[in-house]
């Protein structure tokens, strides 16, 4: 099972709704989150609610068009977790967004990280570097705490992105390594052809996830340097 | 030993700004982010659609003003009608004690990246 949420780049969500569009998958359902303000979205006259369920064949997906605070992002982890076990669920791959420094390399690198060993070869074999070191927070990190006290393995897929603005150059990157890990074809070429637009387009998104992740840290008690 | 310009001394959470598209005059407003580092700060705007000849870069004060032309018009639905937007155009207030003459700006992946130096006034204090 796929999941995607807005993150950094919102190369999550760029990279999980392409997939459910390129498979043409069906909607099975809605994911309710405790504490979560009454949000639905209108689209071509249809009502959607911001986080919903999509499967193909023996694919699942969970997608989020609404970001998480800290207090929303356990809850959201737990409904994740009560959706996998009600579909017999084997593993979960979240796609996210990690901050470079460098933003002038050619090709974002992809990074991953496994809650279990047994996905340990899922790397291996698609050549992703392991993410060694380096500290999570959020949702990616209220999923893999809540999934590592269960039998179900998380591997999260780290791309290499501008936190700050919608990165769908970084999003390829880990379509294409999903694509890897599904063993299934994907043309990008009309994502490709579409990134300018895309990023003004999601303008508004990456804004409104910068401000809950903001949120989360400022909150955050901030331990004097000298005791770190 | 660590590049000084990418070592990010403050832990400071990226100033963002509102954004408010001007329908009447056709002008997105971008996303922007202003960070701090120990000598300098890094004013950055995502102008996808844009080329680096069609944007223009104005101090005023403390303010800094950024607009920028697209290479197309890009269309989106406002208020129940469709707009064509034409322009980029923001205003970002900087924080004082900045050196405007010595800013630099560079132009990449449709991403513009202002570095703009902080004046730097040392004085040493006498310890008894």
């Amino acid at each position: 099972m796929l999941v995607g949420f807005p993150s950094n780049g919102l190369v999550g969500t760029f990279s999980v709704s392409y997939l459910i569009h390129h498979f043409k998958m069906k909607q099975i359902g809605e994911i309710e989150v405790p504490e979560l303000p009454p949000t639905l979205f209108v689209e071509g006259g249809e009502i959607l609610a911001p986080i919903r369920a999509y499967n193909k064949k023996n694919i699942f997906v969970i997608i989020s068009d609404v970001p998480f605070n800290q207090y929303l992002a356990e809850g959201f982890a737990l409904a994740v977790h009560e959706f996998c076990r009600r579909n017999a669920i084997k593993k979960i791959v979240i796609v996210s967004g990690m901050e470079t420094i460098n933003q002038q390399k050619d090709s974002p690198k992809i990074y991953g990280l496994v809650s279990h060993p047994s996905l340990e070869n899922i790397l291996y074999n698609n050549e992703i570097l392991k993410f060694l070191d380096g500290s999570i927070f959020g949702t990616d990190a209220a999923i893999i705490s809540v999934f590592r006290k269960t039998k179900i393995p998380v591997l999260v897929l780290y791309a290499e992105c501008h936190p700050f603005f919608p990165d769908p150059e970084a999003s390829i990157v880990a379509i294409v390594t999903l694509a890897k890990i599904l063993d299934v074809k994907v043309d990008t070429q009309d994502i490709q052809n579409k990134i300018d637009k895309l990023r003004i387009q999601h303008r508004n998104l990456m804004e409104e996830t910068l401000r809950t992740l903001q949120q989360h840290q400022e909150k955050q008690t901030r331990v004097p340097q000298i005791y770190r | 030993m660590k590049n000084e310009d990418n070592f990010e001394f403050k832990i400071t959470l990226p100033k963002i700004s509102s954004l408010f598209d001007d329908v009447e005059h056709k002008i997105l407003s971008p996303l922007s982010c202003l960070r701090e580092f120990d000598n300098h700060w890094i004013l950055e705007f995502d102008l996808p659609l844009v080329n680096k000849k069609d944007i223009n870069v104005t101090f005023d004060g403390n303010n800094i003003n950024v607009e920028a032309k697209l290479k197309e018009k890009y269309s989106e639905e406002k208020l129940g009608k469709m707009t064509k937007f034409e322009y980029f155009k923001k205003s970002i207030s900087l924080p004082g004690n900045i050196d405007n003459k010595k800013t630099t700006a560079k132009f990449q992946k449709g991403r513009l990246e202002i570095k703009i130096p902080k004046k730097i006034i040392r004085n040493s204090i006498k310890i008894s």
